[in-house]
């Protein structure tokens, strides 16, 4: 039995079961926030390849978000229907744009190298929200038909929110399977290596910045996924995704749930969701209260809530 | 020709200040040799500009007969000359396994697969329990380097070199920070591995037991120039090294 409980792939499974079954038992709105969850929690773990195992603490992951999001926006308004198309195109731009940022930003180290995230990350804000022609501005891009699933012969809708539900449970399933497998990789364990010691990856022959531009595509690339659903969601594409503080969201959820652990940032996304919920409940200011529930978190959490509990428990080493 | 490595009038400098000039040398496959010299004579520096750390503002680098002067230090890692550091370099929370699985990564080209198992890479696997075994380390390694002692760091170290089956090996000041036992095991160890393999060892010590129980050959580093080189005999009558340098250590 404890063996079992032990197996790595014991929990997430269990896990991807309840999350299957939860509309069954939770409210629509419920639902909802699930959806927001799962989506933020795709974002929060794509980010954390590049900080929990490379080492690199990107502050401008908005841009990626954002960047999915407005393709949707864009596709969808000028007509395109074809999901899979627009969950490609998403993914494929904010490939492509994070190549170009991670090639200038990818030589900086730690405060540096969130700075220098951060700034692109105001550079693409800026555009998001002055080109108003493409852009929609302040206003953003709103999404009026959603695009619909063939399946057997049925044509599948997602404007019922557990509809739309299962769809982002399926993409961010996929999402997560491969992310895990590419943490798991030859490639994942030169990532760990490089977040370990840079230098000591360079002198047995492996090109750091080469390998921190794949690691930052690969990053974007998820992020921007994660961003064509979320315009799904919210049938919107606003400039306030790639605004400096969205790109913080996948850092405190990362830091709450722990970047030691691979599930870690999901579970960061859920509390950080929940607390919202119960928080707004009594009062506006509900980052205060955010606040005052982070510090202790990383006080007592160093490994975030996930991260330590799960380490008390099995008593894993952090890998 | 049988040179692996050749060093030609190598010189660096940090602004107008010149920490090394001139060197030249040639080692022959092989043979151990050593670069000594008091703190401050510009050995770290030698080592950082023929290995890739910086590239060096004046003369040229070859191995085995090609040059490879200002290569990057993974490209000077590809071209079979690998380093250690006077302050361990590994990778502290990865497991001695793994520490030793990521250069053969490397070495197979595999450090962009982003798919498939690498524990369950048989070649990498078998090779990387070989490299533990020949160094000795072998039973720990599923321990977290982290967790290890100080004289196992360093062999781990030795381990992640020697993965990559390099031509010539660089190791700054191996024995550094050691206590005896360590230091005579480490000897005892370069020793074996210079007589197993193919790899030719470049050592620099400030031990000079070390240097004079394992070292065919010494040069001597005073003052960012080269001031002597020899057989370990040579070196000990050599009238300008006593006075520079082994003479303060022998009579202190």
């Amino acid at each position: 039995m404890m063996k079992l409980l032990r197996h790595k792939l014991f929990g997430p499974t269990v896990l991807a079961v309840l999350l299957f079954f939860a509309p069954l038992i939770i409210s629509t709105y419920s639902v909802m926030i699930l959806s927001e969850i799962l989506i933020m929690g795709l974002m929060a773990i794509s980010f954390n390849l590049l900080l929990g195992y490379t080492g690199l603490l990107s502050f401008g992951q908005g841009a990626f978000f954002g960047l999915g999001a407005y393709c949707a926006a864009l596709m969808l308004q000028a007509g395109y229907q074809n999901l899979f198309l627009i969950l490609l195109v998403g993914m494929l731009a904010s490939l492509l744009a994070s190549l170009v940022v991670g090639f200038f930003s990818v030589r900086l180290d730690e405060i540096f190298f969130a700075m220098i995230t951060l700034g692109f990350g105001m550079l693409f804000f800026s555009i998001a929200h002055n080109w108003l022609d493409v852009t929609g501005g302040s206003d953003g891009l709103p999404v009026f038909v959603l695009p619909s699933l063939s399946l057997l012969g049925n044509e599948i809708t997602f404007y019922e929110p557990t509809r739309m539900y299962y769809l982002v449970f399926g993409i961010v399933l996929l999402g997560l399977v491969l992310l895990w497998l590419i943490v798991h990789s030859p490639f994942g364990l030169i990532l760990k290596a490089m977040r370990e010691n840079k230098q000591r990856v360079s002198f047995v022959g492996g090109n750091v910045r080469l390998l921190r531009i794949v690691a930052f595509a690969i990053s974007g690339a998820f992020t921007g996924l994660a961003g064509v659903l979320f315009c799904l969601f919210n049938s919107m594409a606003t400039p306030e995704f790639m605004h400096w503080s969205f790109s913080a969201k996948p850092v405190i959820m990362s830091i709450i749930g722990g970047t030691g652990v691979f599930l870690g940032p999901l579970f960061g996304a859920g509390i950080f969701f929940v607390l919202e919920q119960i928080i707004i409940q009594y009062t506006e200011n509900w980052m205060l209260f955010l606040g005052i529930v982070l510090v202790p978190i990383v006080l007592f959490f160093p490994q975030g809530v996930f991260g330590t509990l799960r380490n008390k428990i099995f008593k894993q080493g952090v890998k | 020709m049988t040179d692996v490595l050749r060093i030609e009038n190598l010189g660096h400098s940090y602004g107008k200040f010149k920490v090394i000039e001139d060197i030249s040398l040639s080692i022959s496959k092989g043979e151990m040799s050593a670069l000594i010299g008091p703190n401050g004579a510009g050995k770290t520096t030698f080592y950082n500009a023929i290995s890739g750390h910086f590239p060096p503002t004046r003369g040229k680098v070859f191995l085995n007969g090609e040059n490879i002067t200002g290569f990057a230090a993974h490209r000077v890692v590809d071209k079979g000359m690998c380093r250690s550091f006077q302050i361990t370099n590994i990778f502290a929370a990865l497991t001695v396994l793994e520490n030793v699985i990521s250069p053969l990564i490397i070495q197979q080209r595999k450090h962009f697969k982003i798919y498939g198992n690498v524990f369950k890479d048989k070649q990498i696997i078998e090779r990387a329990m070989l490299v533990l075994e020949q160094i000795g380390i072998a039973d720990r390694a599923d321990q977290v380097v982290a967790n290890l002692a100080y004289g196992d760091k360093r062999l781990v170290e030795m381990a992640i070199v020697l993965a990559r089956d390099p031509s010539v090996v660089l190791l700054d000041e191996p024995t550094a920070g050691m206590n005896p036992e360590e230091t005579e095991n480490m000897i005892k160890l370069i020793k074996k591995l210079a007589n197993n393999s193919g790899t030719t060892f470049f050592i620099t010590e400030h031990d000079m037991k070390v240097v004079f129980s394992l070292a065919e050959k010494i040069y001597v580093l005073h003052q960012g120039h080269l001031l002597a080189q020899g057989s370990p005999g040579e070196i000990r009558s050599n009238e300008h090294v006593k006075e520079a340098y082994l003479g303060r250590k022998v009579h202190a």
